[in-house]
């Protein structure tokens, strides 16, 4: 069968696992500055996960955050953190939970950022300086992005999305040294007027100051829209209808060889954005080339509902080819990769599955990123039970390394005598 | 504590139940690739091929299996399979023959009649518990060696006429019979420093003793149990010595297990005697050598009941693999660096070594028997190395690593530059 050979094909292997005493959620995981990250769970405790660096050694330290202003009867439902536009780039972390004292449930939002010079980016006394803000709503997705103003200027936002049908938008006031809601509209014209409460959204900033924004709601709709960022003003906007719960939708771009016709000189890949969607009950699918042709072109990723419900995605280099793969995590317990095929002849291009792998509970929320500091990151998997950090092969990944760095050496200077190293199919990265 | 999931498992069907002991991996079919063992308590005795869920080979033993083992026994350069159970008996497959046969004819369904009877049967004093086929004198040759209830060791050769040519020609006779203060949990061999073989029984309390082989010594001695009822009627027999460690034991009739011959990675070293480890009950792990030389101890807050050796990154090196009641699995490093796994179960009996689980060949596997009628076979379990590891430390293993990083400009020192380099290389070179 195909689904059991493909089991072994996964190029991760386990590093470290850390069980969590209360479960989590799809909203619970999120990077915190370069090499950390944070980990929330249904019990109002935050963990930060990083690797210690010690004498020649590293070691995974699973470490619980004390964040300020969390009641002990709180249930939190979502965490997220980013840096601060350049120039300031200080850490501010952001927490929704439910405060439930018998009687009334009150749901709020606590935002953590310091201002002393020196401790922005110091997890323990970010954690101390909160701005607690009462929600009138129940808080789902807590979602960060970057505005991009006429002037040039950078400023990232956090988003909210909300059991009221809408999504709330929190910016810095600087003069005030404090975050409050400002409405979406000014800024995000595309995320008024909702059709439903919105369970996942993304926003990707792509060239001529524009960007795609992308929404899946509870009762299966999916929103999608093209909007110059200065004004800012739609462009173009589409709705599609699913017939479940969306989970996910991401935007990413993808490396595609042109058509014949095309008379582009310029290499013979081009760019597109696509957009994945997942749903609860149905098949993920990627809709190629959404900037051009909307929702019109769906690519179904095959196998994905033969696992349950698809709760999370990530779309990532992993074989360091320079094309994206398709990540997707299920409630089924499995890891699922599926690779871009470029198309051949008169085949369309299609996601394949070339890997999967299993965990020992449902995978609620996956990101990658460095947390060993070597340069190489690491996949950071939340499932019911834990953390799960995966890491590339180590020895593989090195020989590529070295034999990209003798590459590169070699277009420096002519006279290489470093001798390549042959391990890995890399043939079509070289360019 | 570096702690992992493994998931990768294969699930085996067993309705029976069995004795911690009747159970191991071995090449019963001598086709190179190793086969699980197991024998219940009904004296059904099972043989589990590849990642098949069912068991490839049954057999029928009398009587109620402690037991089972796989080796050549009877010195012809191919591996028996054997069981013994609690009443007595002695069984011994020639599965090897069996399969021959059963290609051959093309059969199927050859499970059934005369097949399912052992080649040979002997009785035995009753009550075994642990059993070890090994050269425990040094001759070359193995020995069967079975520990009983009632602290009692016995050491057996096989012997047959020169002229037999089936099994049923043989017996095993009995070499040498050694009564312990304790109760013997394992049996093993480890080499002394000279490079001798040495028997070595776990003793309670965290101890061992090694059972000293005398007929080598007075080879004109008749080997037989009047021998050794002389020497042992006035307190401990002088072929016993006893060892103590020493250590936080807070009770010394814990039991205790015991595995030797770990595998010290390269010949030089292994020439120094071998190497080997003790568990009880109470929670202590620890690593020694034939001179008795202490390596490390661990103390955990687990029961571990099962002690397992097994190279889990392929360098040659023997790791210690403990396990406790409830699932807690610990693997050890000569170094002392632990790597934790969490069976979700309560555990039956577990051992650890190769298996030809997948891919048609040995791999190193963990397995579980639960108290569920299922045996599960973690065969995923390799790992690159025993500590966390950044790719920054196998770089700078790698030989002309730091000459490409300052012809490229970049102090291997400089940390930050060396991972913006490394990060660009992989996710922008391409």
């Amino acid at each position: 069968m195909m689904m059991a050979d493909a089991e072994d094909l996964c190029p991760f292997a386990e590093d470290s696992f850390s069980r969590f005493p209360s479960q989590s959620n799809i909203y619970g995981l999120c990077q915190a500055g370069e090499d950390e990250l944070l980990a929330a769970t249904l019990k109002g405790k935050v963990v930060c996960f990083r690797y210690q660096d010690l004498q020649q050694k590293i070691r995974p330290v699973a470490k619980e955050v004390q964040f300020t202003y969390i009641p002990v009867d709180a249930e939190i439902v979502s965490i997220d953190a980013f840096n601060k536009s350049a120039p300031h780039r200080g850490l501010v972390v952001g927490i929704t939970f439910i405060k439930d004292s018998g009687d009334k449930a009150t749901p709020f939002l606590n935002i953590y950022c310091e201002y002393e010079p020196g401790s922005e980016f110091n997890l323990e006394s970010i954690a101390q300086s909160c701005l607690n803000l009462e929600l009138q709503f129940t808080p789902f997705q807590l979602y960060h992005t970057e505005l991009q103003y006429e002037e040039g200027q950078r400023e990232t936002v956090f988003l909210l999305s909300g059991h009221d049908q809408r999504i709330h938008l929190y910016k810095e006031n600087a003069s005030l040294h404090q975050f409050e809601e400002q409405p979406v509209e000014r800024f995000f014209p595309e995320l008024n007027d909702l059709p439903s409460n919105v369970l996942w959204m993304n926003v990707l900033s792509i060239e001529g100051s524009r960007r795609l924004t992308a929404f899946g709601c509870q009762n299966g709709c999916v929103g999608l829209a093209l909007v110059n960022q200065r004004g800012p003003e739609i462009l173009q906007s589409w709705r599609l209808q699913q017939d479940s719960p969306i989970s996910t939708v991401l935007l990413f771009p993808l490396k595609v060889a042109a058509e014949i016709s095309s008379t582009c000189d310029q290499g013979n890949q081009v760019m597109e954005y696509n957009l994945l969607v997942s749903s609860t009950l149905e098949m993920a699918v990627v809709y190629r080339d959404v900037e051009r042709c909307g929702v019109s072109r769906p690519v179904c990723l095959a196998g994905s509902d033969q696992s349950d419900a698809a709760l999370c995605a990530l779309i990532i280099d992993l074989d360091f080819d320079g094309q994206l793969e398709v990540l997707l995590g299920t409630y089924g317990q499995d890891l699922l990769c599926y690779k871009f095929q470029q198309p051949t002849g008169s085949m369309d291009g299609q996601f394949q599955l070339i890997w999967r792998r299993s965990f020992k509970s449902p995978l609620l929320s996956i990101i990658y990123l460095d947390l060993t500091g070597d340069g190489l990151k690491e996949l950071a998997i939340l499932t019911i039970k834990g953390l799960h950090i995966l890491q590339h092969s180590l020895s593989s990944t090195a020989d590529l390394v070295l034999q990209r760095l003798a590459h590169r050496a070699g277009t420096i200077s002519t006279a290489a005598q470093i001798q390549p190293i042959a391990a890995q199919d890399t043939e079509q990265t070289k360019d | 504590m570096r702690s992992l999931s493994f998931v990768q498992r294969v699930c085996l069907d067993f309705t029976g139940s069995l004795f911690p002991h009747a159970i191991c991996l071995g090449d019963a079919d001598n086709d190179s690739l190793n086969e699980l063992v197991v024998g219940d308590t009904s004296g059904k005795l099972y043989i589990y091929k590849n990642d098949d869920s069912k068991p490839w080979l049954t057999r029928t033993c009398v009587g109620m299996l402690t037991c089972v083992g796989v080796g050549d026994l009877c010195n012809k350069g191919k591996n028996l399979v054997v069981a013994a159970g609690a009443e007595g008996w002695f069984h011994v497959f020639d599965i090897t023959s069996a399969a021959a046969k059963a290609e051959s004819s093309g059969q199927h369904e050859w499970l059934s009649g005369d097949e399912q009877k052992p080649c040979f049967t002997q009785h035995i004093p009753a009550n075994a518990k642990v059993m070890l086929i090994s050269d425990i004198d040094g001759d070359g040759r193995s020995e069967l060696v079975v520990g009983y209830t009632d602290r009692v060791v016995r050491a057996f050769r096989w012997e047959e006429p020169p002229d037999a040519t089936d099994l049923s020609a043989g017996h095993l006779i009995l070499l040498k019979k050694w009564l312990l203060e304790g109760q013997v949990d394992s049996l093993s061999v480890n080499s002394a420093p000279d490079g001798r073989p040495e028997l070595m029984v776990s003793q309670p309390g965290c101890g061992y003793a090694v059972l000293l082989c005398s007929w080598t010594q007075d080879g004109a001695a008749v080997p037989g149990e009047s021998h050794v009822n002389a020497s042992a009627g006035g307190g401990p027999s002088r072929d016993i010595v006893l060892h103590l460690t020493t250590g936080r034991i807070h009770n010394k009739n814990v039991s205790t297990h015991l595995i030797g011959s770990i595998r010290r990675g390269s010949k030089e070293d292994d020439s120094k005697g071998g190497l080997f480890a003790l568990c009880t009950l109470d929670g202590t792990l620890k690593l020694m050598d034939s001179s008795e030389q202490l390596l490390w101890s661990v103390q955990v807050d687990h029961q571990l009941f099962a002690l397992q050796k097994l190279d889990i990154t392929g360098d040659g090196r023997e790791e210690v693999v403990a396990c406790a009641w409830d699932g807690q699995t610990y693997i050890i490093d000569h170094n002392r660096t632990v790597v934790r796994f969490q069976f979700d179960e309560n555990v039956n009996a577990f051992c650890a070594g190769l298996y030809a689980c997948k891919q048609g060949r040995n791999i190193p596997c963990l397995v579980y028997v639960s108290f569920s009628h299922k045996i599960y076979v973690y065969w995923r379990v390799e790992l690159e190395c025993m500590e966390p590891t950044s790719l920054k430390r196998v770089l700078e293993d790698r030989p002309g690593y730091t000459h490409l990083l300052s012809k490229l400009g970049v102090e291997p020192s400089d940390a930050e530059a060396v991972r913006k380099l490394i990060g660009d290389v992989l996710y922008r070179d391409s």
